[in-house]
């Protein structure tokens, strides 16, 4: 067992689905989602395994895989999870194979389609396996590129603009990236891109690290919603098909939120130190921020789009206390904030798919309509607003707790941030879900035991988290022996 | 039984049954009412047990859930006076309440589901009764406000009920944030989230805590924050009349032993706290005497039965908080008990007169002969009295402990206020007995409520069940909470036992005097203006338009918060709105539009005219010449 590359494997579960896809004739459509959705299985199945496997007692990087891939450049692929990104891995997994299994109705160049969401999910993979600073920015690109066609084509809503606007503003964060990490490779000897080693080499001074610190948290932080860098996220959501918002919402930001983690503050934890208060500072502002313009939307997924600018927010103000209950809050938010968005995308699609509106003053009473199908709608809903009894209820708490112990004023503001997401949410579930029936979709189907398989994975998961956290907490703590 | 099974028992039970009840048997009704019902059943029979043969000592069930670095988190139920009293109240209450919404809910076509959410409601409760951690407590309180907007917000359709619902959850959540905070600073000082812990630390017996004085006063003002949103004192009392928009077993529920009574208790938890925090005991004073007098001024303008009953909670509660800022924490847990009862009859029976009359409001049920009701007639009788504080009924002994509690100096003019607070509590009840059971012509005298002050009624529900109007699921519950609102104001010495008060003052005739004087001053006003025959069945306060205006619209602050607060939010909402579509969205635009002239500025240089080229070639090749020429 300990021979075999679970890691790798878990990489070419995406990559074989997008080769077999491209093999397939496009006409075969069953075929494709099969392929896929038996790829998320697998990937399923083998982040269960890598989190079984996975060493608690020894902690630090496990399952090492490393070979040369550019010598000459001192590039390597260097794979290996710790506790944080086994957390992540399954993340990912969970939310690739519930993601086909909602696409599962598409008819519009769905070979297409496939070939690049799963291109998507090898490079978020990729992302969080790799320890070597170049392969993961290579990765990084991988998985932010096909944002941009599987918005254009198969997106709604003003679907050229959002997808050219997130596209120009991740390469805008690229840009301030890119020049970060080679100021990284430079300083620290040009000799290697691990990040551990770069990390260890104490070749960082402390005024580099000032310097360069924002470079890499800005960079990073536009993919995840950071204010005021974030406008690209909510128009990208609308826009994106369902699938595609709920890998975009669910994992891609923490993409984001975990570059920061594993490079930012890892290799420059001064630079991290001196800026930290400011960030601080601009995450309370999102959250905050965010709450009250979800309170003045209409579409269902503007408010989710706003709501997620506001609950990435308590991500970062977690990375941002520096203290391991803030990161491991922070850790467990991105985790739990996936889940739960990727439930909101997959309810709403379900909901668009058969009424093609979503515009929530058009709605009313749907509890009566489609019961079942909404109930999973107000689980994310409790979910967002914290309710105990939810995985985000416990990410929460620890980044509150941490955040009142560092920041005591940002702490209370973002904790009062709790009353307006629970006035949002309230909105949208007073108006739409309850309230007096509109007949006009009396005709509403419910899900059926098909369509709530995907539905039903998230709620799981987000019960279960919520009722046993250490299940997750003893994994992301366990990563803490080895940073 | 062993004890620990018994209270294991109790809490799992209700969460059993939420669950069979709304998951597994949701097209059932009949089975998920029944399974909802036995959980109940067994939850009360575990917490009697408890209660009459618990442990003496105070004693912990719990178990190691997960540690948080090092920090441990327990699950567990603590079993001590405080909580086996308050247990089995709940239990009580509760099981009166499933067994009348038999009836009451009977052609509900949402009836499983409703069982289902009280079976939440009372495991929710419960847990939050037995929590032996701070978290836990935390945890459970937030559960109770979920479970309360699910039910409150029952009748979804309603966009009246729907709004209630909101309203509660938000005014309740904002309390919230304080309590929040409050509890990480007390985790912060004392280091343990343990509630015996930290009883022990603030043991009024024992050592003065070793922690800064303003910090335990801050802490304990934080939680303060909490109580006065959960037990809707002024300001956030607001919630608490609209939550009437559920169905009426739910304001019984709610209103009486639960929900409301969740703030009382968490100030009796941390009694000790309280009293090494002087400031905010006082403060905490000033805002339950304010309290109680307010809501009883709007209890006697309402016509609607309902809010008549909502109002008195308030005004109740923040009884129950004179007595334990004052330092007494037999008193407010004394009259926490007896009002549960008297409070849960009350409502019952304004849900028997509702169901039959469908309409709430009091004088077309009086004159429609709400009085042939006998059973629900003797339960409003001995409810009404009870709460006006009649000797010997329930609400008489307790009230008596909180006005005895107030004394020294300083107490004077809160006792005052208390005391009028009582003679406007008997004036009301006996108001609305009157209006109820001794209707006459005058009453139309009392001119219709305004449009602001009235409310939609449980219509719609299918009130149209006019067989029997008292089936035995009613008569046997209100009779239960009968004897109860008889009995209970004599287990002072027993509840005091418990709650390990060795010494209970029981007060002299002389000491009682003033209580029973204005008690019987309020019953003698009310039958004066409302129960004598030709009485002209207004209130004196109708002398007064303008103070009727004002009571009847709750002294306008319902207005004020939607002209401030709301408008506040919502102008806030409108300009992030407007910085993120004017500001963000369309800077980005101009970036991108700027990005792309200058791209179609420069493009128009190469227009394939060889002239052009040529001649730029020309002036780059000067520029560079002069250039280099001066640098040389």
């Amino acid at each position: 067992m300990s021979d075999f590359p679970i890691l790798t494997a878990t990489l070419l579960c995406p990559a074989i689905a997008v080769f077999l896809t491209l093999l397939i004739p496009g006409r075969h459509e069953k075929a494709i989602k099969s392929v896929n959705a038996l790829a998320g299985l697998a990937a399923v199945v083998l982040a269960m395994i890598a989190w079984a496997a996975y060493d608690r007692a020894v902690g630090g990087f496990q399952m090492m895989e490393d070979v040369a891939w550019l010598p000459a450049l001192g590039i390597r692929y260097t794979v290996a999870i710790d506790g944080v990104t086994v957390v992540l891995n399954m993340l990912n997994a969970i939310v690739f194979f519930t993601g086909v299994l909602s696409m599962w109705k598409l008819e519009k160049r769905v070979k297409e389609y496939f070939a690049f969401m799963s291109t998507l999910v090898f490079g978020v993979f990729g992302v969080f396996f790799s320890l070597d600073a170049f392969a993961f920015f290579f990765f990084y690109e991988v998985a932010v590129l096909p944002m941009y066609p599987l918005i254009a084509v198969w997106g709604s809503t003003r679907k050229e603009y959002s997808a050219m606007k997130l596209t120009l503003f991740l390469m805008a964060g690229s840009a301030l990236l890119f020049p970060g990490l080679i100021a990284l490779f430079v300083a620290s000897g040009g000799e290697t891109w691990n990040i551990l080693e770069m990390a260890r080499s104490g070749a960082f001074s402390r005024d580099f690290q000032i310097f360069v610190y924002p470079f890499l948290y800005v960079g990073f932080g536009v993919l995840a919603g950071m204010f005021p860098f974030h406008g690209w996220s909510p128009t990208g959501h609308v826009a994106a098909p369902t699938a595609v918002s709920m890998l975009h919402a669910g994992v891609l930001m923490k993409l984001g939120a975990f570059g920061i983690l594993r490079i930012a503050i890892e290799c420059l934890p001064e630079g991290a130190a001196y800026w930290a208060p400011t960030f601080a500072v601009l995450a309370t502002c999102g959250i905050v921020y965010g709450a009250f313009v979800a309170m003045r939307q209409t579409d269902f997924k503007y408010v989710i789009g706003f709501s997620s600018v506001s609950h990435m927010g308590i991500v970062l103000l977690g990375l941002n206390t520096l203290t391991v209950a803030g990161t491991d809050g922070a850790v467990f938010q991105m985790f739990a904030h996936g889940i739960m968005t990727a439930l909101f995308f997959s309810a709403v699609g379900f909901l668009y798919d058969q009424t093609h509106d979503r515009d929530i003053r058009n709605f009313g009473g749907l509890v009566s309509q489609a019961p079942v199908a909404v109930s999973m709608f107000i689980v994310a809903g409790l979910c967002g607003m914290g309710v105990p009894g939810f995985a985000s209820f416990w990410a929460e708490l620890l980044v509150f707790v941490a955040a009142v112990r560092e920041y005591p004023l940002l702490g209370i503001l973002a904790i009062a941030g709790l009353v307006f997401t629970a006035a949002y949410m309230l909105r949208v579930l007073g108006t739409a879900i309850y309230g007096p029936v509109n007949p006009k979709w009396n005709h509403l189907k419910d899900v059926d035991a098909w369509s709530v398989t995907p539905r039903a994975i998230l709620v799981a998961v987000l019960v279960l988290f919520g009722f046993f956290p250490n299940l997750i907490l003893d994994m992301i703590r366990s990563a803490a022996g080895g940073m | 039984m062993n004890p620990d099974t018994l209270a294991l028992a109790s809490v799992v039970a209700p969460l059993v049954g939420f669950f069979l009840g709304l998951v597994v048997f949701r097209k059932h009704h009949a089975v998920a009412m029944g399974v909802v019902l036995m959980s109940g059943a067994v939850s009360l029979v575990s917490t009697a047990l408890l209660l009459f043969g618990g442990p003496a000592e105070p004693h912990v069930v719990g178990a190691r859930w997960f540690t948080i670095g090092d920090v441990a988190i327990d699950f567990g139920l603590l079993l001590d006076g405080r909580t086996r009293i308050m247990g089995a109240v709940v239990a009580l209450i509760t099981m009166c309440i499933q067994v009348y919404s038999l009836g009451y809910m009977k052609h509900d076509p949402g009836r499983g589901r409703f069982f289902a959410f009280l079976a939440l409601f009372e495991w929710a409760m419960l847990t939050f009764v037995f929590a032996a951690n701070l978290l836990q407590t935390f945890i459970f309180w937030e559960l109770v406000g979920l479970a309360s907007f699910f039910l409150i917000g029952f009748w979804y359709q309603k966009p009246s009920a729907v709004a209630a619902a909101k309203k509660a959850f938000l005014m309740t959540r904002i309390g919230d944030v304080g309590l929040f905070v409050g509890l990480i600073f007390l985790f912060q000082s004392t280091g343990t989230l343990d509630i015996q812990s930290i009883g022990a630390i603030f043991d009024p017996e024992g050592l003065p805590p070793a922690i800064a004085p303003d910090r335990i006063e801050w802490i304990a003002a934080l939680l303060f924050i909490g109580v006065i949103g959960k037990s809707a004192q002024f300001p956030l009392h607001t919630w608490l009349p609209d939550a009437m928009e559920g169905p009426t077993p739910v304001s019984a529920l709610l209103h009486s032993a639960t929900m409301v009574a969740a703030g009382v208790f968490l100030v009796a938890r941390f009694h000790g706290l309280f009293l090494d925090a002087p400031t905010t005991a006082q403060i905490m004073l000033a805002v339950a005497t304010f309290t109680a007098l307010l809501a009883s001024t709007m209890a006697m303008v309402a016509k609607d039965m309902k809010r008549v009953l909502a109002f008195s909670s308030i005004s109740q509660l923040g009884f129950m908080l004179i007595g334990l800022a004052a330092g007494s924490l037999f008193a407010g847990f004394f009259h926490l008990t007896t009002h549960a009862f008297f409070k849960a009859l009350l409502f019952l029976c304004a849900g028997a007169y509702i169901h039959h009359y469908g309409t709430n409001d009091m004088i077309a049920m009086g004159r429609a002969g709400a009085r042939s009701m006998r059973i629900t007639t003797i339960g409003l009788v001995v409810g009404g009295a009870a709460l006006a504080g009649i000797p010997p009924l329930a609400g008489f002994f307790s009230k008596e402990q909180i006005l005895g509690a107030l004394h020294g100096p300083g107490a004077t003019v809160f006792k005052v206020a208390a005391l009028a607070a009582a003679f406007l509590t008997a004036y009301y009840s006996f108001r609305m007995i009157f209006l109820l059971t001794r209707p006459n012509d005058a009453s139309a005298a009392e001119p219709d409520e305004p449009a602001y002050a009235q409310h939609a009624g449980d219509s719609g529900h299918g009130s149209d069940d006019h067989g029997d109007a008292e089936p035995w699921v009613f008569r046997f519950p209100i009779l239960l909470l009968v004897v109860g609102s008889v009995g209970a104001g004599f287990l002072g010495d027993r509840i005091g036992a418990l709650l390990g008060i060795e010494h209970i003052h029981h007060p002299t005739f002389v000491e009682m005097a003033p209580a029973i004087a204005v008690a019987l001053a309020g019953v003698v006003l009310a039958w004066l203006e409302f129960g004598r025959s030709g009485a002209r069945q207004a209130g004196f306060v109708s002398r007064m338009p303008a103070l009727r205006t004002f009571f009847e619209r709750r002294w306008y602050i319902d207005e004020i918060y939607e002209r401030v607060f709301v408008r506040a939010a919502v102008a806030i909402a409108k300009l992030c709105y407007g910085t993120e579509r004017d500001g963000f969205d369309a800077g980005a635009d101009m970036v991108a539009d700027g990005t792309a002239r200058v791209g179609a500025t420069v493009a128009r240089g190469h227009n394939g005219r060889l002239q052009w080229y040529v001649g730029g070639a020309i002036v780059v090749t000067a520029a560079l010449a002069f250039y280099l020429g001066r640098l040389s």
